[in-house]
């Protein structure tokens, strides 16, 4: 496997990013969903957490190369547990919808993808689980 | 695959971390080798087997 190149990526530092770009998605969901703001600020408000969330990404996908192979297996186990699991709540959600009237303050897209992180988190959890 | 790091290593008298530091893996990865849990990739073993001045074969051994 390829060395990473420069200064290590800390937990810190992907915490620390990470941290930012949910403070920047919180402020524009509270700033957009009060409706003071005009059609296109809007947008440039909706799509401002792109920006950070890249950020985010880069230093999270450092890291994982950084890793050790152990580190890097669990990482993909939470990620094979995580992304069926999310297929499976958005096909339920789904079909659910068209027999139950789910709210859709409840069941909208922004707060549907919540559950990415949280089923990655607990992909994680039962995969170190299983090597510790 | 059955390994004999946590013989060899008590033998060094060195802890888990700082095989794993010789090793540049974490400490989790030194213990789940070393309990069975987790089969390393040829590249670590090849290293494991260096440290230890030793063969990959004199090191691991398939489970049968």
């Amino acid at each position: 496997m390829k060395e990473a190149v420069g200064k290590p990526v800390s937990h810190v530092m992907v915490l620390a990013v990470g941290v930012v770009w949910a403070l920047i998605y919180l402020v524009c969901l509270v700033v957009v969903k009060e409706g003071s703001v005009s059609r296109g600020v809007g947008v440039a408000l909706a799509l401002a957490p792109i920006l950070p969330f890249i950020a985010f990404l880069r230093v999270l996908g450092r890291s994982s190369r950084e890793a050790d192979e152990l580190q890097q297996k669990v990482q993909l186990e939470a990620f094979s547990f995580a992304y069926p699991a999310m297929m499976m709540l958005l096909m339920t959600l789904g079909l659910l919808q068209l027999v139950v009237p789910l709210k859709a303050e409840d069941f909208s897209l922004r707060h549907v993808w919540a559950f990415m992180p949280l089923l990655y988190v607990m992909g994680f959890g039962l995969a170190w689980r299983r090597y510790k | 695959v059955k390994s004999r790091l946590k013989v060899l290593r008590a033998e060094h008298g060195w802890s888990q971390q700082e095989l794993a530091e010789r090793a540049g893996v974490s400490r989790q990865t030194i213990n789940a080798v070393e309990t069975e849990r987790y089969e390393p990739s040829l590249s670590l073993a090849f290293k494991l087997a260096a440290i230890f001045e030793m063969t990959i074969e004199a090191m691991f051994e398939a489970s049968s």
